[in-house]
């Protein structure tokens, strides 16, 4: 009886805390989005020009995640250390975020969110007393800022590889197109697209340029506002010319052929309500946080205005040739609620930018399986657009799969410009446009 | 003896159209201001040429007849496609093929020059007492009619003998896919029109051609090599509402099915490609059209609400069903055309048809004009003879996605109408008006359709389920109880399909296989099937028809191998096909398919419909052996059946392709 006691006001206290709103400060909201204002994070040996490899790797393994820690040691890659520096963030976002403070707080389910206006619900320092400590993190990331309000990546190159060969074995020319629906920030419409019965939240629009047999391949994701409503998914076939719908289980399924499924896009590409998080703690790690225009750029493809993308290299040229910094991030593991090939995901997630940049994914029998990395651009170092945008880009992306030995990795070119994406990009009937 | 016929719903699911009239919803709330109102333009692809070639050989083995076919295609394709910038916001997009298929010059005596033979046809003497004689050694003959007792008699005209139609290059109708089980049964010349120009006739775009033409059919009057040439263009307008225009040779893809088509029949397609086989977008025959759209976003009840209005404002053309003496000939209704034709201008043996006695069917040497297949009325241009359809599509708070379709259009199957002028057989005189004699002339109705569509997804079942349905008016079918043997009857068809991705553990723990099944049902209004003395007369077409497809596809190894199985059943032709296939993406440049599809069903004899032997067009001299004196001047058919002519379209796609098992090996280069 006394266990049921306690197990009943444990309940009682863990609901109570989860209908409250969080008492965040402004205290909160400046730690939360400017980490380094009092230093940087150091530890031992970690310092610029270091580099970390297989001969010296057991050293670094408390700054290393798991998977990359496995990596090096295998000698696939070798990490360049540079100097940390702040990734500051958009100031329209930030100031939602002031603005908005202590008004969000987690529904009684996983997914359930009320009070959310603008900018980081949840700007509070994580508690591994909190147990929805996880969610809020989940939820911060899912209204984050990894595109601004709309942004395109225009052109974006995936390539397969063989990680033991370094064959390419298909070289992908994508668009990718992202707009938020609610919660804009910055760029007019602020803060919602209107009219928008559906209450979408967000949508990502994908066109396959090349190669000859997927080009015209579109995809749409639409995710509601409602975290509890499954996100709509929709697929044209080049070579059937229709759009199909896609099923649910479709988006955790290979893209495409490449090493991610829908759900990996962006670090993660899925409903809070889809996983069952927990909050693992607080780390200083290394992350590829970088100046694009300051890294040995590749010549790969040409652009017009002479941009150049981030080169490869390392084991099967599977691994971005960048410089990495100590950071802090966020540990927090995902674990699928409903069937799904992955066991769970390890994130690390950039305390400053609340972006997940390193990720291990680990399969049903609990064996690591794919190692993500996405790498980060200042905006102040990359295309004339995107300066003082304080939208860290995306930049390179390096998706190893540990079991078969085999990567995809991609080259971006990012434009956080909110003129070269229209809300009709969005729309169903913006795939049956082409050809 | 029998038909009428117009090529039906053999594909069984082949659909037609009609109608007008499209949902314009008014509401028109604004998306927010400060976003640009295009999304085209935005993306800078420049212009992109790209260059493949195909080859894509298959073998066949043993058709119904006995024979080794062997090579049945080995057709190598050069495709272009270019994309350009216009400028102001025009793009233009062409697709340029160029085929030419090695079978005619590789397999002769199959396909070519060489096709065909001799024939035998057959005469049934007496209940299990049968005759086989030549084509041309028919049994009842111009000498034998002028000696029967009635006046006139010397003025018959039945033929002796065939100068102009020789027992050469021929097969027997149907040989490929059935005996001939002692029903009705003539001669069918094979070989291209260029070697042999019996029976070649142009039934919209196919049934003349030469050797040359069927080897490379994309050069023609109709310039084909230039499969898609269109421009198009995203206006922008206010409250990011945009109005979409592509006009040129186009595809105009409509509904949400694979395989067959319910929605999807604003342009024609080419069978003869590769029967039911190839990507719809391989087979779709371009056709010149304006279309538009409004898309007007979202409103207060509608995420999205679109309004398209397609204009096919090109020179008719019908389905290409293949012309007889080639590999692909869907129904095998190019057969049945090219062998009427035949009839018509050259007159021929038809087996087991006069029914002189109880139990006796004798085999009858026709002369010209008396029965086949005469005139072929193909649409000349005009602007009635255009074809217009408006859609709207939406989606709804909810997510399910749905369009409204109407179209009025021509049907792109062939009605053959009955009963029309001829030279009575017994009399030799001309007569205008025959009704129930299987003299035909060919034509393609006018038909209007109203459907919609929908999508949704069904997340208990891990499932994406999407639905169509059309109803169309106009569309003809043979009908034997009709003085012209067809008749106007209004269709349903619908389809229901459901796409499951599923785990197969011992194939794949990380990537799941889709399953997509389809449900197709059709079903004719005010359907005819009547019981008579010597059988049912009728429509051959099912009242309610059913096919199920299911389809099963692996990816491995980064989804560059697919292993795949297709299964389609027709549940009254009770066939089946299964199409393995497994394709290899070894390159971003280069692909390779192996597969095979083999079909399978043994039921023949439900395929047995009037043929009309029975129908007594020329009373008093073709009514049946012991028919009762009273009813012996009267036209109408007693029911008797056989497989031919009009089996075919009970058995469908699947049940005449059952001589047709492939194997084939498919590559494609892109330089």
């Amino acid at each position: 009886m006394r266990q049921i006691l306690l197990a009943v006001s444990m309940a009682l206290l863990a609901s109570g805390a989860a209908g409250i709103a969080n008492a965040a400060t402004d205290a909160d909201v400046e730690k939360s989005f400017f980490p380094y204002k009092d230093g940087a994070p150091t530890a031992e040996g970690v310092t610029p020009g270091t580099v970390i490899n297989k001969g010296n790797v057991d050293q670094f393994k408390a700054v290393l995640d798991e998977g990359m820690f496995k990596v090096i040691k295998n000698g696939w890659y070798e990490i360049k250390v540079a100097k940390t520096t702040s990734f500051d963030q958009d100031k329209f976002y930030i100031d939602a975020t002031k603005k908005n403070l202590g008004g969000t707080k987690l529904g009684p389910k996983t997914g359930d969110i009320e009070g959310f206006v603008a900018g980081r619900p949840f700007p509070e320092e994580p508690s591994e007393s909190d147990p929805r400590a996880g969610e809020k993190l989940a939820w911060n990331f899912k209204y984050g800022q990894n595109w601004g309000d709309n942004a395109l990546i225009s052109p974006f190159y995936w390539k397969y590889r063989d990680l033991e060969s370094g064959k390419v074995e298909k070289t992908l020319k994508f668009n990718f197109g992202f707009l938020n629906f609610k919660h804009r920030v910055q760029h007019a419409p602020v803060p919602e697209v209107t009219p928008n019965p559906a209450n979408l939240f967000r949508g990502i629009y994908v066109s396959v340029l090349e190669p000859q047999d997927l080009k015209n391949t579109q995809l749409l994701i639409q995710r509601y506002e409602d975290d509890q409503k499954l996100d709509d998914a929709y697929l044209y076939l080049g070579f059937q010319r229709r759009v199909r719908r896609l099923a649910t289980e479709q988006k955790t399924d290979s893209f495409l052929g490449s090493d991610l499924m829908i759900e990996d896009f962006e670090g993660y590409n899925g409903r809070v309500a889809d996983m069952k998080w927990s909050y693992k703690g607080t780390k200083n790690i290394m992350l590829p946080f970088y100046n694009h225009n300051e890294m040995k750029l590749s010549s790969d493809f040409k652009e017009g205005d002479g941009y150049k993308y981030v080169d490869f290299h390392g084991q099967g040229g599977c691994f971005p040739d960048v410089t990495w910094q100590l950071r802090k991030v966020f540990v927090l593991e995902a674990t699928p609620v409903g069937s799904s090939p992955i066991g769970k995901r390890v994130f690390h997630m950039d305390a400053q930018a609340n972006s997940i940049n390193r990720t291990l994914i680990y399969d049903r029998k609990g064996e690591l399986w794919k190692s993500w990395t996405i790498g980060k651009s200042h905006p102040d170092s990359h295309l004339p657009i995107n300066k003082g945008t304080g939208i860290s880009i995306d930049d390179s992306f390096s998706m190893v799969d540990m079991q078969a030995k085999h990567c995809t990795t991609g080259q971006f070119k990012g434009q956080v410009d909110p003129k070269k994406v229209s809300p009709a990009m969005f729309q169903v009937q913006y795939m049956r446009g082409g050809n | 003896m029998k038909n009428s016929k117009p090529l039906r719903g053999s594909l069984k699911l082949n659909w037609a159209l009609i109608g007008a009239t499209l949902l314009a919803l008014g509401s028109s709330l604004a998306w927010g201001e400060g976003l640009p109102e295009g999304g085209d333009a935005v993306i800078d692809d420049g212009s992109i040429t790209d260059v493949f070639l195909e080859n894509d050989t298959h073998v066949r083995g043993r058709d119904a007849s006995g024979n080794n076919v062997g090579l049945s295609k080995f057709r190598n394709t050069l495709q272009v496609e270019a994309d350009r910038r216009l400028g102001n916001g025009w793009d233009f997009h062409g697709t340029f093929r160029g085929t030419y298929d090695g079978v005619y010059d590789l397999n002769k005596s199959e396909f070519g020059k060489s096709a065909g033979g001799s024939i035998n046809l057959e005469s049934t003497l007496a209940p299990g007492v049968y005759l086989s004689t030549p084509q041309g050694a028919g049994l009842v003959t111009h000498t034998l009619v002028s000696g029967l007792p009635y006046p006139g008699a010397a003025g018959n005209a039945f033929v002796d003998s065939y100068p102009n139609n020789p027992n050469e290059g021929l097969r027997v109708l149907g040989d490929n896919w059935h005996s001939i089980d002692h029903g009705v049964a003539f001669g069918v010349p094979v070989r291209p029109c260029n070697t042999d120009s019996r029976g070649c006739k142009d039934f919209g775009g196919y049934g003349n051609k030469s050797q040359s033409e069927l080897a490379s059919p994309e050069f023609n009057d109709r310039l084909d090599f230039i499969r898609e040439a269109y421009v198009k263009k995203t206006f922008d307008l206010p409250d990011n509402k945009q109005l979409f225009v592509k006009v040129g040779r186009q595809q105009v893809v409509w509904g949400r099915t694979d395989l067959f088509r319910v929605l999807d029949v604003i342009n024609p397609v080419d069978y003869s490609r590769n029967n039911i086989y190839d990507e719809l977008q391989d087979i779709r025959i371009p056709m010149f059209i304006a279309q538009s759209e409004y898309r007007m976003g979202g409103g207060d009840w509608l995420q999205e609400r679109n309004v398209q209005v397609v204009w096919n404002f090109d020179k008719f053309r019908p389905n290409n069903l293949g012309q007889c003496g080639t590999a692909n000939v869907i129904l095998d209704a190019g057969c049945l055309f090219r062998g009427l034709s035949n009839l018509w201008d050259n007159g021929g043996t038809v087996a087991n048809f006069a029914n002189v006695a109880p139990g006796t069917f004798l085999s009858t040497n026709f002369g010209p004009h008396q029965i086949g297949l005469n005139n072929v009325e193909l649409p000349e241009w005009s602007l009635k003879n255009t074809q217009l359809g408006g859609k709207f599509e939406g989606v709804t708070k909810g997510g399910v996605n749905f369009s409204l379709n109407a179209l009025t259009y021509r049907s792109q199957l062939p009605s053959l109408h009955g009963g029309k002028s001829t030279v009575n057989g017994f009399t030799g005189q001309y007569s205008a008006s025959n009704p129930y004699l299987i003299s035909f002339d060919m034509v393609y109705p006018r038909v209007n359709l109203i459907g919609g569509s929908l999508d949704f997804q069904w997340d208990a079942a891990k499932s994406a389920v999407r639905m169509e349905a059309a109803y169309t008016s106009g569309e003809e079918f043979a009908n034997t109880n009709k003085a012209e043997l067809y008749s106007k009857n209004n269709v349903f068809r619908s389809v229901i399909g459901i796409d499951r991705p599923t785990f197969i553990p011992f194939i794949s723990n990380t990537r799941t296989v889709l399953f997509s099944g389809q449900l197709f049902w059709q079903h004719i209004f005010d359907h005819e099937y009547t019981q008579q003395s010597l059988g049912y007369s009728g429509m051959p077409d099912w009242k309610d028809n059913f096919v199920g497809t299911l389809l099963i596809k692996a990816f491995l190894h980064n989804d560059r191998i697919s292993p795949q199985v297709i299964f389609a059943h027709d549940f009254n032709a009770q066939s089946w096909v299964a199409a393995p296939q497994v394709e290899w993406i070894v390159s971003n440049k280069f692909k390779v398919a192996v597969g095979a599809n083999v079909k399978w069903g043994n039921q023949l004899s439900n395929y047995k419909v009037d043929d009309c032997r029975s129908c007594n067009p020329w009373a008093p001299f073709t009514a049946p052996a012991g028919e009762d004196p009273a009813l012996a001047m009267q036209s109408f058919s007693r029911g008797l059946s056989g497989l031919e002519p009009l089996g075919r379209f009970r058995a469908g796609p699947i049940g005449t392709a059952f001589g047709e098992n492939e194997l084939y090996i498919n590559a494609k280069y892109k330089f």
